[in-house]
């Protein structure tokens, strides 16, 4: 359990990848995404799951990546076996469902997983979403990974009073969540009230736009990989819609 | 007030430990090293304290005795047996431990309620249960509280709670993380009262701490922790006693013995205000 939530951490990287601006890399996790959600092909979606991979392999975060994915691996599976029974469609169209499903999650968590929420909100600022929607979505993302381990500090209290997590019927295991989700829910209440004091008493909302210390610029690098992702997104436009592929 | 007869004499052998660590290490999931080649053995009615700073390794090395980490190299061994092949769940029944932060284990829609839930799981008799509740309220100044919601109480009080509801099951090892945070002079005093009784039923107690003053008179068996080893190991006089061995773990020495040290003295310190008097007025 703990294996899994450290993928959700975040930690600062210092590859060429994480050196491009974080609208490029916005770019370039919703175009694999945009042509993923558009893709028929079994082949041209294995493609792009291999593209992502790469990048990741590039970014060095192999062992995050996989961590975070393990989940969305099994939520494929599901989606592929639920099709595959109850859909009308032809088997092919089950296993695209379930491709389709992990190439599209795969290629947001490249983008979540090589952005710090500092250059989350900079991205944001610079769509002039309000300051305060900004804020609140900056602090959600911070607290994903401190909510997990959150989680595994009381799941550890309570097996310490003798909770077992991992016995009894399915109803029983459900019951046994509460004592874990009871506490997880007062602490993140009383976080965020503390929080909401800590940034009043810091002059949260004096200033009705405030102005950042550091501001998004492109770079050279950033130029040649927009240029090379329009590219390639116009070619994975024309492959969906114009070149019949499995 | 705590009485006696509330605690069963431990039935344990005296001679083998009941904590025993071999050349243990443990590493973290992210590669990080938190403890580094721990040797230790811990007698019944052992009281120990275990000092450092921030980050030395000291709750992770507690999580190890009743089974809610498992080393990465060595062995632990509780009663004998290997903490490896058993749960924490099962472990928990003799090891109590008593968290730091009392708001991530109450759930419970009454005080009450929350004492029962591990009686419980422990597969205690309704009776017993019932017994049981009545004395960690009586015990720790609770009763008023019972029907009430444990969210709503003080952070002294869900603390007291925290320690209430692992003493209700009567584990022969107690271990407490930071017991003293957010507690009066009176519930300190009760506290270090409820630790020597359990003593006394030649039961544990470890205690991870950070209050040199609340250790001192209990005189425990003190080690000190830095980097994820345990860099000093010995009795209080010895560790908290020499300001060099204290200080090389970035520790406060108490005030008795500060005073102690200007006022000259030899070892052994005074432990109690009132020794310190009568070493003044040469008694």
């Amino acid at each position: 359990m703990q294996w899994i939530a450290s993928g959700f951490l975040f930690v600062r990287g210092n590859t060429p990848y994480h050196r491009l601006d974080p609208r490029v890399r916005l770019a370039v996790s919703l175009c694999i995404f945009t042509v993923s959600l558009l893709s028929q092909s079994i082949l041209f979606l294995s493609a792009l799951i291999v593209l992502t991979i790469s990048i990741v392999a590039v970014a060095k975060i192999i062992k995050r990546f996989a961590r975070s994915m393990i989940f969305t691996a099994a939520i494929s599976l599901i989606a592929f076996v639920l099709n595959f029974y109850y859909s009308p469609g032809s088997p092919h169209q089950a296993v695209v469902f379930g491709v389709r499903l992990f190439a599209v999650i795969s290629s947001t968590s490249l983008f979540f997983l090589t952005t710090t929420p500092d250059e989350l909100e900079q991205v944001m600022k610079w769509f002039r979403l309000p300051p305060d929607f900004i804020m609140i979505f900056v602090v959600a993302v911070r607290f994903v990974p401190v909510l997990m381990l959150d989680a595994l500090q009381i799941m550890d209290a309570q097996r310490a009073r003798g909770l077992e997590f991992d016995k009894g019927s399915f109803v029983k295991r459900l019951r046994n969540t509460i004592p874990v989700l009871v506490p997880l829910i007062a602490v993140a209440l009383n976080r965020s009230l503390d929080l909401a004091e800590a940034m009043d008493s810091r002059a949260y909302g004096a200033v009705r736009n405030p102005t950042s210390l550091y501001k998004l610029s492109f770079q050279k690098r950033d130029y040649v990989v927009s240029l090379i992702l329009g590219v390639g997104f116009a070619i994975g436009i024309y492959v969906t819609f114009f070149v019949p592929l499995i | 007030m705590i009485s006696k007869d509330m605690f069963t004499v431990n039935p344990e052998g005296f001679s083998n430990p009941v904590v025993e660590f071999e050349r243990v290490d443990f590493s973290h999931s992210n590669g990080t090293i938190a403890l580094r080649d721990i040797n230790f053995q811990i007698y019944p009615s052992e009281l120990v304290a275990i000092l450092g700073t921030n980050g030395a390794g000291k709750s992770t090395l507690v999580r190890h005795i009743n089974g809610l980490l498992k080393p990465t190299h060595g062995k632990v061994r509780v009663f004998g047996e290997d903490t490896s092949s058993t749960t924490a769940a099962t472990l928990s029944k003799r090891v109590g431990i008593v968290f730091q932060n009392p708001n991530n284990q109450l759930f419970a829609q009454t005080v009450s309620k929350e004492i029962e839930f591990a009686l419980k799981n422990f597969g205690f008799g309704d009776d017993l249960v019932r017994e049981r509740v009545r004395w960690a309220l009586d015990s720790f100044s609770l009763s008023q509280y019972s029907e009430r919601s444990p969210m709503e109480l003080s952070g002294g009080e869900k603390k007291r709670l925290c320690i209430a509801l692992v003493l209700a099951w009567n584990p022969d090892i107690l271990i407490l993380d930071e017991p003293t945070v957010g507690q009066d002079s009176e519930q300190k005093e009760n506290l270090s009262l409820i630790i020597r009784q359990f003593l006394d039923q030649k039961k544990n107690v470890i205690l991870v701490t950070h209050d040199v003053e609340f250790i001192w008179p209990l005189q425990p068996r003190t080690m000190l922790m830095s980097g994820g080893s345990i860099i000093v190991d010995g009795s209080s006089q010895e560790v908290l006693g020499n300001p060099r061995v204290s200080q090389s773990a970035r520790i406060t020495v108490p005030q008795l013995v500060d005073f102690s040290i200007r006022s000259g003295w030899q070892m052994p310190f005074p432990v109690s205000t009132e020794e310190a008097n009568a070493r003044i007025h040469g008694t």
